[in-house]
């Protein structure tokens, strides 16, 4: 399995289909915004979002969209503060902070959110 | 978040085609109509919205999320039908039809030019800075509207505190940059622009609020001062950043359109009198100018910039929608208002119509509520607010009404989400940046009651108690 850092390097993109995102990765999730929702409950109860990790990847249901395409501009990303699995959560150096854009043909395109992008942890 | 366009225009469509057959050439001109009261059970549908504006986010985020634009659109087609089938009144519908599309002209335009400029300010954020940003951000207001102040400082604004952000930032913006900030010029805020169609002088507003104003900012500024000086912020982070202490600016055409937007306002028959009125439309050519502006500035910004702004039209739809409904569900409201205003006028004094106004101001859209308070006070002398010689002739009688009105109109649009239309829109933008943001109540009861209650209660005892 790719690590988030050669997922970003080799720009591998992750993949969409209406309220699920795929992403080539896993990690221990901190927080995601998408649009003006911001997420923090990830436990098996939460109302926002459902994560199901396989081998590979990781599976993200957003359950309050029936379509991601249709809610997110082009200029939007659904942000992510995310930590490498096997990586020390309490460290704060380990904390990335990830957007991933939505293309055609279902591609999710993952960058880490340079320095333009506004983004509180 | 579902489109919901085709109903509200089919909403438009059906009003004005409903409006233009009922008034079919006959100009609009409000001195000339008198309509019947609305029943008192008509403010239901508005406090109705306004509780659910409150609750929706707090208790059933979801359903509210999902369904707000049909709830705000549904609330206002039960006044507009009551208007039209029981009431026969289509004027006022028509007239507050004009208001929400000057409103709506005004707030998108600046929205999208603004969100086609980029700030980037590396410098260490310390409270004095703060304090001198928003202080810049508040005389900005005045210049380019506290939408315009708002939508171009609020990312700044975050930028520079990322490490050590907190909901009171944003509050204390809410405050400074998109309310009491542009209480100094026609400009500045919506109300006052009104005022100005209506006859008032374009300088009488900093002539005489100036030193309400900066007594205001000072309290409210040393207040931020206060609390920002306990924030020590993530120093572990503080400790690794850098800063190069530079100043970036892009976006640079869309400065321009801002200048067209502003310079557009005055675009207004009742200002230039070479305008021709679109009447009985509800639309004149200065929203005509402000529509093209938010398509030309959108379709030529840069799109790093956009991509930088995370640019989206969510927040103004989302003032779009709600406004629709508080704009007609809060129409019996302000009628009942003036009319309760005008029977008790000899007992209101500039106290009295300090606290209404503001009261009513931060509930619902000051815009109205100003108009409504100085067509009362006016009728104290006689006057009409619909005379532009009348409405000269009040300033120069007894400014201590305008003043009271002008005054409690702007500062207390900070009371309230809702009160002032940059409120909501900061809000959107933050959550968007992942700051949660205090809820409706949590926001009045916390911040608005704490901080402005006591020092807009300062300006009444000092500049209104007793008189008038």
């Amino acid at each position: 399995m790719k690590t988030i850092d050669e997922v970003i390097k080799a720009k591998t993109t992750g993949l969409y289909y209406g309220n699920r995102l795929i992403i080539p990765f896993q990690a221990h999730f901190l927080k995601v915004v998408i649009e003006n929702e911001i997420i923090t409950d990830f436990s098996s109860g939460s109302k926002g979002i459902i994560v199901n990790e396989e081998d590979d990847f990781t599976n993200l249901y957003f359950l309050d969209y029936k379509d991601l395409k249709n809610s997110l501009t082009k200029y939007e990303s659904i942000k992510f503060v995310v930590v490498e699995k096997g990586k020390d959560i309490f460290n704060l150096k380990n904390h990335k902070k990830i957007a991933v854009y939505l293309e055609e043909k279902h591609k999710a395109r993952i960058e880490e959110t340079d320095a333009d992008i506004l983004f509180i942890e | 978040m579902k489109k919901y366009s085709p109903a509200l225009i089919l909403f438009f469509v059906l009003i004005s085609d409903f409006l233009i057959a009922s008034d079919s050439g006959s100009v609009i001109s409000e001195t000339q109509t008198v309509h019947q009261l609305p029943d008192t059970l008509m403010v239901i549908p508005f406090i109705l919205l306004l509780l659910m504006i409150a609750t929706g986010p707090l208790f059933y985020k979801h359903f509210w999320e999902h369904n707000y634009p049909k709830i705000a659109i549904s609330l206002g087609i039960v006044t507009v039908v009551y208007y039209l089938v029981f009431l026969k009144d289509a004027h006022s519908l028509l007239h507050t039809l004009t208001e929400y599309l000057s409103f709506i002209a005004l707030l998108s335009s600046l929205f999208v030019a603004s969100g086609g400029i980029l700030i980037k300010v590396d410098k260490k954020s310390t409270p004095l800075l703060n304090v001198f940003f928003l202080a810049f951000g508040a005389i900005i207001s005045n210049v380019i509207g506290t939408t315009g102040a708002s939508m171009l400082l609020i990312r700044p604004f975050i930028k520079i505190n990322q490490n050590r952000i907190k909901p009171y930032h944003i509050i204390f913006f809410i405050f400074i940059v998109s309310n009491i900030g542009g209480a100094l010029t026609p400009i500045g805020d919506p109300p006052l622009f009104l005022g100005f169609l209506r006859g008032v002088p374009f300088f009488w507003v900093i002539e005489n609020v100036w030193y309400i104003w900066i007594p205001a900012m000072i309290l409210i500024l040393a207040l931020f001062f206060i609390v920002d000086s306990f924030n020590k912020g993530n120093e572990e982070t503080k400790l690794q950043q850098t800063y190069s202490g530079k100043i970036e600016f892009k976006g640079l055409k869309n400065l321009i359109y801002l200048g067209i937007i502003i310079l557009s306002v005055f675009i207004d028959p009742g200002v230039l009198s070479f305008v021709p009125s679109l009447a009985p439309f509800p639309i004149g050519i200065r929203e005509i100018i402000m529509f093209l502006v938010v398509y030309i500035s959108f379709k030529t910004a840069d799109k790093e910039v956009l991509k930088a702004n995370e640019f989206d039209f969510e927040p103004i739809k989302e003032v779009a929608y709600l406004f629709v409904g508080i704009f007609a569900t809060m129409i019996p409201a302000l009628q009942l208002i003036a009319h309760e205003a005008s029977v008790l006028r000899d007992e209101l004094n500039a106290g009295i119509f300090y606290w209404a106004t503001g009261i009513l101001s931060g509930l619902l859209d000051n815009a109205p509520t100003y108009l409504n308070f100085l067509s009362a006070a006016m009728g104290k002398y006689g006057l009409d607010i619909n005379i532009k010689s009348e409405v000269q002739e009040f300033v120069i009688h007894d400014e201590i009404y305008l003043q009271a009105i002008s005054v409690a109109a702007v500062f207390f649009g900070a009371i309230t989400y809702i009160g002032n239309g940059p409120n909501f829109m900061v809000k959107s933008i933050c959550e968007r940046a992942g700051i949660n943001m205090p809820s409706f109540f949590t926001y009045i009861f916390r911040y608005s009651i704490i901080i402005l209650i006591p020092i807009f209660t300062i300006i009444w005892y000092i500049f209104f108690l007793g008189k008038g």
